[in-house]
């Protein structure tokens, strides 16, 4: 009697589990997943794109969500670190996610790979800049839409040439993506047979930029070229400049973009150039900004553009997809064209044509000036 | 020639912050043999106090800096009477504070990048960001003020060792703490001192850079090697040694740079060549202590 109370009472149950597992199904959300940096060496950059990307799945959800279904941001921390990323991606692919965005460092998100290749799980970047992430492995589940290191470069160098400088200063840092950046600079000046005549590092915790600077002076050079990425150094090199009276125009990469130097660099920024893939003048980053300030409560700027054009890339292939079934998915992230996002310059768009898995337009990146301590107009399109 | 002088200038400033970070060092270590390595986040948190009184708050320079320097010696006073005392009544092996405090530098700087975000936040300097010509001699206000300040410090420390029974009671305890606490000299109120004066060392030298580095939660590690770096060169026995090896490192770092004929990524290695140097050769120092006096 007792046991046949227990097998009646077992199935009970167990329609129970079927029932409450086909309600779920039906209403289940869809996942993304997101590897960020929040105590690395990544971490200034890895923030602001991780809240543009979960201000992107705000909007998605608002408007009614994806495929019918909700939208939900799972946010994995790698610390930068490529083994851990790793195994946040495993533990992403085991909460199902559709697609997973890594926005830590450029080995990182090269480590993740080896998970999402052999799951066969969709995979994008937004924003490393690392020129080979998609050629280092061969996974066709991964995907780059940021701007790659030499776009900045060609797009500065092709400025230059414009202004047609002879010999130019380098200086940068001693952080592993400025000695980089450094390295790839220097190679295309030497190719486009720009003459350095200085080139000088300012380490990580230095206290003065007045040796380098003085080294720069002497060699008397059309242009300075920074290379490094650590604001606070260049935030030096920038007061020594002022400080020891070069009259020399400086060109800043893609770091001197951050907003943050308006603050701490104020007073010295009045006519630095810098790379940038945001044009405030651009309706979509109107439309963007004016969201933003008012979903988040903040001013947003161009790290927050890269996390929500990452996630509204990927929702738009889900969308074509009609599923999150990962072949589909692969297929249809791999078909994208002409898609405009917050990012680029006004007529430039995202698209992977002829196979290839980086997305950004090699002339979508434009050159800017500072305005007193203003990030203000664009004076150059593209890298031709 | 005007080169040069400029480059003096600019080199005796940044000495004097490595100075007055190996002086904290030193505060702490003489009287209580522990090396505390958070001295450097000591430091970076003093540069957070300048943004937020100097800054946020603006208020009067000279009261911004009071109400940081009085925060800082609470702090150190709190961050011994936390980590460090419970150890040493438990007696602990002396290990155990250095890596209690080792400990402490990661919470600090957690705080801070929690608390404040990881970009780099404006501090103001004294005099604003000008610069002073004397004939051939140039440089920038706050490298000015930063060696006034430092030498003020210097002083100051020095009298209070040389001059006062106070100082005295942290000679005598460190050159013997079991004679110092039979003679009734008190050890915890010599202890606590020490940290607090250490940390508010530590906060001057944060608040005096940060007008040039900004106050950011990744400025206390370097600093706090270069101090130590400055310590080992000068030798921990006396005040005077912190600011010679203070000085010493960052003239070697910057006319290395400026003069030696070498690649660019590889004058930053100069300084440490010169703390391997020192362990080498002269491990206590260029200044030794003095002998117990009878």
């Amino acid at each position: 009697m007792t046991r046949r109370l227990l097998s009646m009472l077992k199935l009970a149950l167990a329609g129970m589990l079927v029932a409450a597992a086909t309600a779920t199904t039906a209403q289940e959300p869809i996942r993304l997943g997101l590897i960020t940096d929040r105590v690395g060496p990544a971490k200034p950059y890895a923030d602001p794109v991780t809240q543009g990307a979960v201000y992107a799945v705000r909007e998605l959800n608002a408007k009614g969500g994806l495929l019918g279904r909700r939208v939900e941001l799972l946010i994995e921390d790698d610390q930068g670190r490529p083994d851990i990323s790793a195994t946040a991606a495993r533990k992403l692919v085991d909460a199902n996610v559709a697609f997973i965005l890594s926005v830590s460092l450029t080995p990182a998100t090269l480590q993740a790979q080896s998970v999402t290749k052999e799951t066969r799980t969709p995979h994008m970047t937004p924003s490393n800049s690392g020129d080979t992430l998609t050629t280092a492995i061969d996974n066709p589940n991964f995907w780059q839409t940021g701007p790659l290191g030499s776009t900045q470069i060609a797009t500065l160098l092709s400025y230059a040439r414009e202004k047609k400088f002879q010999r130019v200063a380098l200086v940068t840092d001693n952080s592993d993506l400025g000695q980089l950046t450094n390295r790839f600079f220097k190679a295309a000046l030497e190719k486009a047979n720009i003459q350095i005549v200085a080139e000088e590092v300012v380490p990580r915790g230095s206290t003065t930029a007045d040796p380098q600077m003085q080294k720069v002076r002497a060699a008397n050079p059309e242009a300075l070229f920074m290379t490094g990425v650590l604001t606070p150094e260049n935030t030096l090199i920038l007061r020594s400049v002022r400080q020891l009276g070069l009259r020399v125009p400086v060109l800043g990469n893609y770091n001197m973009s951050v907003p943050q130097y308006t603050q701490v660099a104020r007073g010295l920024l009045d006519g630095i150039v810098f790379v940038d893939a945001f044009d405030p003048a651009k309706p979509e980053v109107k439309a963007f900004v004016e969201g933003f300030r008012k979903e988040m409560g903040a001013e947003p700027y161009n790290l927050n553009g890269y996390g929500y054009d990452g996630v509204m890339l990927v929702a738009d292939a889900i969308r074509r997809a009609g599923s999150t079934d990962k072949d589909k998915v692969r297929e249809a992230m791999q078909a994208t064209r002409g898609f405009v996002g917050v990012m680029g310059a006004v007529g430039s768009s995202y698209g992977f044509a002829d196979g290839r898995r980086t997305g950004f337009d090699p002339n979508g990146m434009v050159v800017r000036v500072y305005e007193g301590d203003q990030q203000g107009r664009v004076v150059h399109v593209g890298a031709r | 020639m005007g080169d040069f002088l400029e480059l003096v200038v600019s080199a005796s400033a940044t000495g004097c912050i490595y100075a007055l970070v190996a002086l904290a060092y030193l505060l702490i270590i003489r009287p209580t043999g522990v090396i505390n390595f958070a001295v450097g986040e000591w430091a970076m948190l003093a540069g957070f106090g300048g943004f937020v009184f100097l800054f946020t708050l603006n208020l009067p320079y000279a009261l911004g800096m009071a109400v940081v320097v009085a925060l800082m010696a609470l702090v150190g006073w709190v961050t011994e009477r936390l980590t460090v005392r419970p150890l040493v009544e438990k007696g602990a092996p002396p290990l155990a504070p250095i890596l209690a405090l080792l400990g402490m530098l990661v919470v600090f700087r957690e705080v801070v990048s929690l608390g404040f975000g990881p970009d780099p936040q404006p501090v103001p300097p004294a005099l604003g960001h000008g610069r002073l010509e004397l004939g051939p001699v140039a440089g920038s206000y706050q490298s000015f003020f930063i060696i006034a300040v430092t030498l003020a410090v210097f002083a100051a420390a020095w009298a209070f060792f040389e001059r006062t029974l106070a100082g005295k009671t942290f000679e005598a305890v460190a050159i013997d703490r079991r004679a110092a606490a039979l003679m009734g000299i008190n050890l915890s109120r010599v202890t606590s001192l020490a940290f607090a004066a250490g940390a508010t060392v530590a906060g001057l030298a944060g608040v005096l850079v940060a007008p040039n580095v900004s106050a950011h939660w990744m400025m206390g590690l370097p600093l706090a090697i270069q101090g130590f770096t400055a310590l080992v060169i000068g030798g921990v026995g006396r005040v005077e040694g912190a600011l010679l090896g203070g000085l010493i490192l960052a003239f070697a770092e910057q006319f290395t740079v400026r003069y030696a004929p070498v690649p660019p990524g590889l004058a930053m290695g100069v300084p440490l060549v010169l703390l391997i140097v020192f362990l080498l050769v002269r491990p206590t120092g260029l200044l030794r202590a003095r002998e117990a006096r009878t």
